[in-house]
């Protein structure tokens, strides 16, 4: 379980006025949000690119600390243990890359071993994980010269292999084709019924509504709605979610006015 | 805990396994990174054979005499030392002799003078400042004096005069320094070589470790894994320094076994880096090779992109190679020089070459020194990476 609880954060932007501290060299990226993402869900965030989906998802890895608010993993608070809290996440981020001179079984080999996996166990993992995700020709090549979708395969691999009881994961079709999207997805449901906590921001509408039990809408740093995609169209008065997202949105932003 | 302890050492080992796998499978790098080892025996051989050639033989001196028929037994004289006339320049060298322009004028009246016994002037003309003629110009000197005492002798000799009344006071050099000393300007440019590979061998490592990872946006998902930033950082520092230790074991193995081609018996010197030198040397080496490492990664963290970091840490080289040139022109050496890292082993391998005893105690006082403030950045290190700066310098 994930529980984000009145997170506010605040970037200093150097330059702006002579490098002057005042209200507009401050970009505040969250402002107040909290949610909740429960076990045996599947959580989406949706919100336009600036909304701090990935600043909020910072927070969660305790790669950025809160300004004020907590943020909390199974009942961790990042802040306070984040290495305990880690080990119960498995993380997609924003930005990833892989170790070019290693192969792509190496990679999951490091990631699963830096989880404290060994032996037996972390094999079995390893073999399941490509198994899982179809990525069994790849495995002995060293990961230069992947394609995007192959990268994103061996980045999905490499954070799922120690079975973290919460995912949460950044975009994470972004360029992936049909298949690789439905494996995925097929993966995620899997995870989901056997009780794991899954968090996940997506731009795709379809996907979301798809996939998601519950969705979160994020506007300049705050919730702007949460609830099931079908709650999410009715809140709206629309059929279709994109509709309505545009609509809770741009209440806000004044788009739709 | 005993689980706890298990969960460190399998971090750990997973950490230097993936640094060691990608150190050693970027094979350019990597050879670009050993190229100082590979290159040092050879710069050694040739700067030996150089240097011998300068002091053992006498290479030939070409000069231009004026006057050269009124003076032949000087000239016969100047033959035999090896000094010729510039007529009989080999054509490969005589834009050299011609440039260096030595002349010297002997006077028409030579003869006549030389039979009244009156002095004689020569004149030597040269450009005194280029280096080149100095050597040219002593042996001239040497020569035209010796001639000139062995005919005074003689004419006193004549007249039945003792010539040992014109040496009253007569200085006996007792040379003290170890043959190694006559080897010095070698052993120290070894030593400054040395640390510079120390430096530089880790160099690429260290930086495609740390700001290279940045770049290919693998750090950040490196330090959202339950893993402590200090092991990262001590993974990736004892990955670099390997590097770097095995460039200095490099130099050190080809270095002593080069050596070995290079006659320096000729020049008196019995210079060898036998195994016990070796021993010692490493022992002071090793610790600067994690040290360099440190300080690369430190920087290197520090920087905003892979390019700026290759320039700025670059700058680094600048430590080993002029700290030791520095120290050894000061003449009053503070004492806690004799500590600092660089400073302080410069100063004792430069006494291992001169084949002085090793003073333990600044042997392991500058190593400990060293250490300690390797261990101060990497802390720093680790703390540096856990703040939300590094994190913003990602995206």
């Amino acid at each position: 379980m994930i529980e984000v609880n009145n997170l506010h954060k605040s970037f200093f932007i150097k330059g702006n006025k002579g490098g002057k501290k005042d209200k507009h060299n401050n970009v505040k990226a969250l402002d107040g949000l909290s949610f909740t993402a429960k076990d045996g869900e599947i959580t989406g965030i949706l919100g336009p690119n600036g909304a701090g989906k990935t600043t909020c998802l910072r927070t969660l890895y305790g790669l950025l600390s809160a300004d004020e608010g907590f943020a909390t993993i199974d009942g961790i608070s990042v802040t306070e243990n984040p290495l305990e809290a880690r080990a119960k996440l498995g993380i997609f981020p924003d930005k990833f890359g892989l170790y070019e001179r290693l192969t792509a079984y190496e990679q999951i080999d490091y990631f699963a071993s830096l989880h404290g996996m060994s032996g037996q166990t972390k094999k079995n993992a390893i073999e399941q994980v490509i198994e899982d995700l179809e990525l069994g020709e790849l495995a002995h090549r060293k990961t230069v010269g992947f394609s995007q979708g192959q990268r994103m395969k061996v980045t999905l691999a490499q954070s799922l292999v120690h079975q973290p009881q919460n995912f949460v994961l950044d975009e994470p079709t972004r360029g992936l084709d049909v298949m690789s999207t439905r494996v995925l997805r097929n993966h995620l449901a899997k995870f989901k019924a056997k009780g794991h906590c899954i968090l996940f921001s997506s731009h795709v509408m379809q996907e979301v509504a798809a996939l998601c039990d519950r969705v979160i809408i994020v506007a300049n740093g705050k919730l702007a709605a949460q609830g099931t995609p079908q709650e999410l169209c009715d809140l709206a008065g629309e059929t279709l979610l994109e509709e309505a997202f545009v609509k809770l949105i741009g209440s806000d932003e004044g788009v739709a006015a | 805990m005993k689980s706890n302890m298990n969960l460190h050492l399998i971090q750990f080992k997973a950490l230097i396994l993936k640094e060691y796998r990608e150190a050693f499978r970027d094979k350019r790098a990597l050879m670009v990174a050993l190229m100082m080892a590979f290159l040092a025996p050879v710069v050694i051989m040739m700067m030996s054979k150089i240097m011998i050639e300068n002091i053992v033989d006498e290479p030939a001196v070409y000069i231009k005499f004026n006057g050269a028929a009124y003076a032949p037994k000087l000239i016969t004289r100047f033959a035999d030392n090896n000094i010729l006339d510039f007529s009989d320049v080999p054509k490969d060298k005589k834009a050299i002799w011609e440039q260096r322009n030595i002349v010297i004028d002997i006077p028409e009246n030579y003869a006549t003078d030389m039979a009244e016994g009156k002095p004689i002037k020569l004149h030597l003309q040269a450009d005194f400042s280029d280096k080149a003629v100095q050597t040219p110009v002593r042996r001239i000197g040497n020569i035209v004096s010796r001639f000139s005492n062995s005919i005074g002798y003689k004419r006193l000799l004549l007249r039945g005069i003792d010539t040992r009344l014109l040496n009253p006071v007569k200085l006996i050099k007792q040379d003290t320094a170890k043959p190694d000393a006559t080897f010095m300007l070698i052993s120290m440019m070894l030593g400054i070589y040395l640390m510079m590979a120390a430096f530089m061998s880790g160099l690429s490592v260290a930086i495609d470790s740390s700001a290279g990872e940045r770049e290919r946006n693998v750090l950040e998902m490196l330090l959202c894994q339950p893993v402590s930033t200090l092991k990262i950082v001590i993974a990736k520092l004892i990955s670099a320094s390997t590097i770097s230790i095995i460039g200095v074991v490099l130099i050190l193995v080809l270095t002593s076994l080069s050596v070995g081609f290079v006659d320096l018996t000729k020049i008196g010197a019995t210079f060898s880096l036998d195994l016990s030198t070796i021993a010692v040397l490493l022992l002071l080496l090793i610790p600067i090779c994690f040290f360099a490492s440190a300080c690369q990664l430190f920087v290197a963290f520090q920087t905003k992109s892979f390019k700026e970091a290759q320039s700025t840490v670059g700058l680094l080289i600048g430590i080993p190679a002029l700290i030791p040139v520095v120290v050894s022109m000061m003449d009053d050496r503070p004492v806690w020089l004799n500590w600092l890292p660089i400073a302080g082993q410069s100063m004792i391998i430069e006494n291992i070459f001169k084949g002085v005893d090793i003073n333990w105690l600044a042997v392991f006082a500058t190593s400990a020194v060293t250490i300690t403030i390797t261990v101060a950045l990497v802390l720093a290190l680790a703390k540096k990476l856990k703040s939300e700066k590094v994190v913003m310098a990602l995206s």
